[in-house]
């Protein structure tokens, strides 16, 4: 990692860090397809909220290819693809959701299986 | 991990009070322990991924109870004793110091 002199950091702070990639990797799910997320409890760092684990959505678009967080917070620099994954209210939540409830999480491709 | 940082879908906390021209910062030292975290960032000893672990590992009690940079704050102090920047010893000390300064202050 470079060093951040005390003249470069106001243009450090203007552009900001991105944990997008320019890596291209194949895309293991399309637009429409439906996944089933992972039900995994690791006890350090995942990206996936209790509330959707196990649950059914459908892939809302593909956001391309990004840092993987889970990995890297052991610090472990993975290139994974992260899609958008839209959940209905009955899905998530039974009888107290609603069906025109929509949830969108963006999920990384190793928590998805096609369901 | 499953801590309480993982909030969606819990019921009982409440509306989000949205804050009319709300600052950045409600506190002199939430933009110093902001201004310390970036600028350890850029040290690169850890990665933002690790520093939302740092904050995660907060006491899940302690967590509710605190506020967002109170949380920025734990896990910079987390990290930087974890890699060996400081000690507890050293942050416990040096914050018996400011506070005999604050009171030597308001005795004169």
């Amino acid at each position: 990692m470079p060093v951040l002199k005390a003249e470069n950091v106001a243009a450090a702070l203007r552009e900001g860090s991105t944990a997008r990639l320019a890596q291209d990797l194949p895309a293991r799910f399309v637009c429409g397809q439906r996944v089933r997320v992972a039900n995994i409890n690791p006890q350090d760092h995942t990206r996936i909220p209790r509330y959707v684990r196990g649950h059914v959505g459908v892939v809302d678009s593909d956001q391309g290819v990004f840092i993987f967080p889970d990995a890297h917070a052991r610090g472990e620099k993975v290139a994974q693809r992260l899609y958008s994954v839209r959940f209905t209210g009955t899905e998530l939540w039974g009888p107290q959701g609603k069906a025109d409830t929509a949830v969108y999480v963006d999920l990384f491709e190793s928590y998805l299986a096609p369901q | 991990m499953n801590g309480a940082h993982d909030l969606g879908g819990m019921h009982g906390f409440g509306p989000i009070n949205r804050e009319p021209d709300e600052p950045v910062f409600h506190a002199e030292w939430e933009r110093r322990a902001f201004a310390i975290t970036l600028a350890m960032g850029a040290h690169g000893a850890w990665n933002l991924d690790m520093s939302r672990y740092a904050r995660e590992r907060m006491e899940p009690g302690e967590y509710l109870r605190t506020s967002y940079y109170e949380h920025w704050l734990f896990g910079l102090q987390l990290l930087l004793t974890e890699k060996g920047f400081l000690s507890e010893a050293e942050i416990e000390q040096r914050m018996r110091d400011i506070a005999d300064e604050t009171n030597a202050g308001s005795e004169s």
